[in-house]
């Protein structure tokens, strides 16, 4: 025992005699702590009562800092207004500061769940605008990567989500899954959260000799450990009662509030971009795209479940692919890729290219792209403006959580306040994404 | 540290204080079929007026998801099949390097014949630069118009041509896609500080928050927004709009540098090899 135990416990006994200090008020205190307080108690004329209810930023249940205002007539909200920006980093600012290369580490921070799908967004929206095309190798890889990052993201969601509703078991399996994704990530980059995965160009890192193994062991592995949660939830009363008919989006509401996702495949409108606008190398691929047809929140957990089923088909065919395949994994005969770095510590000339690349850059043509992506949340979009200059005129990150987030307060009017934790956990937020 | 009554770090004057002021009835936004007015607010099976019983209401939106046949409509598909020149209006024509041949800008032509101020096409995409105050109808043309169906807002957002232009300043961007031709189209109106922009509400729900972030980040007022005010950044922020180019990156307030002395301290340390006392 070390001797700083032992003089805490002296102090605390001498204290003991004391009389204690007055601590701060507890009301106060509550309210800067601002999870769930009331704020105001209005009768109004004909006689009901209106409370205002704060909820968040620190509520466990809003996955992050998200903080709602809710008005309640009893039980039932009348009136809901979402508050976000609480972390606001101005991402889209940075990225005006910061050279092309430079900028996509940034996009690790804004989904920080499925990092490497952000990553791969940024990338083909600059090889778009720089006109070139990774070599097919690094495209399988890069599928092979966004589909895992849709299942650890998937899995975060299944976690918080079953446990907002009351399924406290289901995080701890979603959660022990998603260290086995982290740790082909690790394998992979070196890096288990923000990946920093994908290059302009392709992967400048070799693949490791191991690493298609243990993505081969974990497609074999996951579908059954998904079969347990299916049996744990799926045909559970409780989660049925929590679940059906809570939330529903139309079709009309869906298109019209620009949802995108599982969010509007829930409700039964076929828009997966990896099948409508196909990138990468999605049109070889063979996969199904779920729809539900109530639109309620169980729809969308069925959607998101048959969808990490859909991504283990695709990585097993990609591995299939790529596996033989013994091509570049880099575009390097393209001025706009950073130059080899194998050979700048011998040679002065490849020395003095790669210097100048990575101190001044490269300036893709004068124009602008938007380039969408199948986000594990939905449509992520990357519109990027250049004047020519070594750093983007305008990089716009459009966010599908932000975007799906705004149909809040439609869903809360007239639901139940139990449900609220239901209704935020279906849109799949991730507070990093939002406010960017 | 700079002085903080440098008169080089303060922010500008700003052209119009806030809360927005009401826009000024000089500029009217064109609506000649009166088409704001007819989609504004649908009804929606959601959002009944009050409701007692939200079971009984759900269950009923349950119940009508399965009725919306004409939807259904809205998102078939088309045929890929085809060239510009045997369908004038099948996907072929999307992509024709003759963009007067676009179908969108040969709808937009028919509806609003002098709307369009230019056209780009870079990268297989197509700009529309189209008058401020026609947007709304132009998005309303184009959402309606069963030839073309862009039924799905994507993104909306501006950018600042400070450096790249005199005037006008700003440009509004609406990122369209058809959900039907899965096709996608942008387009762009110019604004001038101070210049109202018709927003697109009415149109679409989902262009609430946008135009409340681009409100936020670059000031530009939405004419018919029905809440206008800050979204990302606190309600009481007092020193403009970021992503505006004239707005320093670490903004125009002075941030206190706490442990200023103990750093130095620590630099000492490393260089005398002592520590501090």
């Amino acid at each position: 025992m070390s001797s700083t135990t032992e003089r805490q416990y002296t102090r605390d006994i001498e204290a003991a005699g004391e009389p204690m200090e007055p601590g701060p008020d507890f009301v106060r205190d509550v309210d800067a702590l601002g999870t769930l307080n009331i704020t105001e108690d209005v009768r109004l004329a004909d006689g009901a009562r209106q409370l205002t209810l704060n909820m968040g930023p620190q509520h466990p249940s809003t996955h992050g800092v998200l903080r709602v205002i809710l008005k309640l007539d009893g039980e039932i909200v009348t009136e809901c207004d979402p508050i976000i920006g609480y972390l606001h980093r101005g991402t889209e600012k940075l990225g005006e500061n910061h050279r092309y290369a430079q900028v996509i580490p940034w996009t690790d921070r804004t989904d920080y769940v499925a990092a490497p799908a952000n990553n791969l967004g940024c990338a083909l929206a600059m090889e778009k605008l720089c006109g070139l095309e990774a070599p097919e190798r690094a495209q399988y890889w890069r599928v092979i990567m966004a589909e895992l990052a849709r299942i650890a993201s998937h899995l975060v969601w299944l976690g918080t989500h079953a446990l907002d509703i009351g399924a406290l078991s289901m995080s701890l399996y979603c959660f022990r899954e998603r260290e086995l994704i982290l740790d082909l990530f690790e394998t992979f980059c070196g890096a288990r959260l923000t990946t920093n995965m994908m290059e302009i160009g392709g992967f400048s890192r070799p693949i490791p000799e191991h690493l298609p193994s243990m993505v081969r062991d974990f497609t074999k592995v996951f579908p059954h450990r998904q079969h347990e949660y299916a049996t744990l939830l799926s045909a559970n009363p409780i989660w049925m009662a929590r679940t059906k008919g809570v939330g529903v989006i139309t079709k009309e509401a869906a298109i019209s509030y620009a949802m995108t996702g599982a969010c509007l495949r829930g409700s039964g409108i076929n828009y997966d971009i990896r099948s409508a606008m196909p990138y990468c190398v999605y049109d070889r691929l063979d996969f199904e795209v779920p729809l539900g047809t109530h639109g309620d929140t169980y729809d969308r957990y069925l959607v998101r479940m048959e969808e990490m089923r859909q991504a283990i088909r695709i990585i097993e065919q990609c591995l299939d692919a790529v596996e033989p395949m013994d091509t570049p994994l880099m575009a390097y005969e393209s001025s706009y890729v950073i130059p080899p770095h194998k050979g700048s510590m011998t040679t002065a000339e490849d020395m003095q290219r790669h210097f100048i690349w990575v101190i001044k850059g490269f300036s893709p043509p004068v124009g602008e792209v938007y380039v969408a992506i199948e986000h594990p949340k939905g449509e992520l979009g990357y519109y990027i403006v250049s004047d020519g200059s070594p750093q983007p005129y305008r990089f716009r990150i459009r966010s599908a959580d932000f975007v799906n987030l705004s149909i809040l307060p439609h869903l809360a009017q007239g639901a139940m306040l139990a449900d609220m934790v239901a209704l935020i956990g279906t849109i799949d937020i991730v507070l990093g994404s939002v406010d960017r | 540290m700079t002085d903080s009554t440098d008169p080089k770090r303060q922010p500008p004057e700003h052209p119009h204080p806030e809360p927005p002021v009401a826009p000024d009835s000089t500029a009217p936004i064109a609506d000649p079929e009166g088409l704001a007015e007819a989609v504004a607010h649908p009804t929606d099976p959601c959002v009944g007026g009050s409701q007692t019983e939200p079971t009984a209401t759900q269950e009923a939106a349950v119940a009508a998801g399965h009725e919306l046949a004409n939807v259904e409509a809205m998102v078939g598909r088309m045929d890929d099949s085809g060239t510009a020149d045997t369908d004038p209006w099948g996907r072929a024509a999307y992509v024709d390097e003759e963009v007067e041949r676009h179908p969108a800008v040969r709808v937009i032509r028919e509806h609003l014949p002098r709307t369009i101020v230019d056209l780009v096409r870079f990268r297989d995409e197509t700009t529309v630069h189209v008058r401020r105050q026609d947007l709304r109808a132009v998005c309303a043309v184009l959402r309606d118009d069963p030839r073309v169906r862009f039924n799905a807002l994507s993104d909306l957002t501006a950018v600042d041509m400070l450096r790249l232009r005199q005037n006008p300043r700003f440009d509004v961007v609406v990122q369209l896609y058809s959900l039907a031709n899965r096709v996608r189209l942008r387009l762009k109106a110019g604004c001038d500080d101070g210049q109202p922009v018709p927003s697109l509400v009415p149109l679409w729900n989902g262009a609430n928050w946008l135009e409340r972030e681009v409100y936020d980040m670059f000031g530009i007022v939405f004419e018919g927004h029905p809440n206008l005010r800050r979204m990302l950044l606190p309600d009481d922020w007092e020193e403009g709009h970021p992503l505006r180019k004239d707005y320093p990156l670490r903004g125009w307030r002075e941030f206190p540098v706490y442990n200023q002395e103990r750093t130095v301290d620590r630099v000492r340390t490393r260089w005398t090899g002592r520590g501090p006392s």
